[in-house]
């Protein structure tokens, strides 16, 4: 599988979405079953969203339009996530994706293609919450 | 599982957990029902089944989050700057899993300490399912 | 004289570890890791224009560098690059022919060593129930650190059935694998050129050094 990829798409934002504001109940249920901080220390005062909560955004589109067929299945092959500022309940986030990179290397399964999605996110203040670089591998 | 208190003086070598723990498979459909992971795969052993794999798979994000929760236990007044991870091999739910990691680097400054940390997840029988790397901002001593 | 001969820095894509790190874990845990260098070997690529000297100067540790491709009998480490090797192969290219490689290196003057042999896919073993064996290997990695259960073991039938030397590195991605798995060699080898020459000589043989960090973290 030899991949062209039209470099173009490396670094073009493909989307951009605004979320519903964060809800107590969404991080109440995402500290419930990720158990990433323990109920006992979830402060009621000052409910934070645990740090990998961020990994919940889903925009509009995952992948960008006009990318060739990658392979017949696609797999999560790694996270890089830099935090900036905390979620809180009532915040408004919006998430920016681009494409970061494109390669192919061969593995154990075989050959495979991956591409990299970044996502910044940010808050209704333009503060910065979180940069997730998204690895998906295709074969 | 060791929490690290005030009075340790972190350095390079400073091993963090082990945290010991086995997943059920119901822990991991609530878990990708709460990250918004509606594939068949994070569901059930049929519902995987049906897409191609052996049995129900843990998330990626699901693992993050162990890496995540390694840290919090051990460092719980820290804050947790980068997490990186490598999903080197699927995980299923029902297997021992043993989240270990251990700090590389220390930065020293004014703000309070940041530690690198490697993280791994390993089966119970030792071979490396997940490999990641964190930072993390401890608060300034005293 | 040892080395891990396989290891990669944050300049290949899916490792997070600073060279520098590397180097300061190494002199801390020197007691169970008696390395006297490292040999960075990253994924698909080479940069004539890197330069660590600086850094070897301010830990005592050898620092050269080689690099590890991908071709159809699987992964390759090759030391002693050069600018002739990188005109004539696209070190990106995942489909290199191994059987064009090899022997080119070789005449270039420096040698490429067939990596974790044992691993599914991009392991020499694998290639060789198919295919015919390649010429020109002299040694192949035995030990590699990163491999699973049961990967490294399947070696040891090429190695005796083929007559080749055999090699050890760590594969390491991250800080705290490095030297896990090493390389010792009977004579000094101070530069890439001395490296080259020692492999193609003998006189060498892998080393293990994973039970004893084992048993000083229990």
């Amino acid at each position: 599988m030899k991949m062209e990829v039209d470099p173009a798409l490396i670094g073009q934002e493909y989307d951009h979405t605004t979320f519903a504001p964060v809800t107590e109940a969404e991080i109440r249920e995402y500290v419930e079953a990720s158990n990433e901080i323990p109920a006992s220390e979830v402060d009621v005062e000052d409910l934070i969203a645990p740090p990998t909560f961020v990994v919940r955004l889903r925009g509009r589109r995952f992948m960008p339009g006009g990318m060739p067929r990658m392979g017949r299945t696609g797999f999560d092959a790694g996270k890089d996530i830099e935090f900036g500022v905390p979620v809180r309940p009532g915040d408004v986030l919006t998430a920016s994706s681009t494409v970061h990179d494109v390669y192919e290397k061969t593995g154990r399964s075989g050959s495979m293609a991956f591409i990299v999605l970044r996502t910044v996110v940010t808050n209704q203040r333009d503060q910065l919450v979180a940069t997730i670089d998204q690895k998906m591998m295709f074969r | 599982m060791a929490q690290a208190s005030g009075a340790d003086v972190i350095d390079v070598g400073y091993e963090i957990g082990p945290l010991a723990l086995t997943l059920s498979g119901a822990e991991v459909k609530r878990y990708a029902l709460a990250a918004r992971m509606f594939g068949g795969r994070f569901m059930g052993d049929e519902e995987a089944r049906r897409e191609g794999f052996s049995a129900q798979v843990v998330p990626g994000n699901m693992s993050l989050s162990l890496l995540s929760r390694l840290i919090g236990r051990t460092f719980p007044n820290g804050v947790l700057q980068r997490l990186s991870a490598t999903f080197r091999a699927l995980i299923h739910p029902g297997h021992a899993l043993v989240v270990r990691g251990v700090v590389t680097e220390v930065h020293r400054t004014d703000h309070g300490d940041v530690l690198e940390c490697d993280l791994v997840i390993e089966s119970g029988d030792g071979e490396r399912l997940v490999t990641g790397t964190a930072s993390v901002q401890l608060p300034p001593a005293g | 004289m040892i080395l891990d001969l396989h290891c990669h820095s944050e300049a290949s894509e899916d490792s997070r570890a600073p060279v520098e790190t590397y180097l300061k874990w190494l002199v801390r845990k020197r007691d169970l890791l008696p390395l006297d260098g490292i040999v960075l070997t990253e994924h698909r690529q080479w940069d004539p224009h890197v330069d660590y000297r600086a850094l070897e100067d301010k830990y005592g540790l050898l620092i050269l560098r080689g690099a590890e491709v991908e071709t159809d009998y699987g992964h390759v480490l090759v030391y002693g690059v050069t600018d002739d090797m990188t005109r004539q192969f696209d070190f990106g290219d995942v489909r290199l022919s191994a059987r064009d490689l090899i022997p080119a290196v070789t005449r270039m003057g420096g040698i490429a060593l067939p990596c974790h042999p044992g691993r599914p896919t991009v392991g020499l073993c694998e290639h060789y129930v198919s295919k015919p064996p390649l010429d020109g290997v002299v040694a192949v990695e035995a030990l590699n650190g990163g491999s699973r259960r049961g990967e490294n073991e399947r070696v040891q039938a090429l190695i005796d059935r083929y007559g080749y030397r055999a090699v050890g590195g760590s594969d390491s991605h991250l800080v705290s694998f490095i030297g896990i798995c090493a390389t010792e060699f009977d004579r000094p080898v101070r530069s890439v050129e001395e490296l080259v020459e020692a492999l193609y000589a003998g006189g060498y043989r892998p080393v293990d050094f994973r039970s004893r960090l084992k048993e000083a973290s229990a």
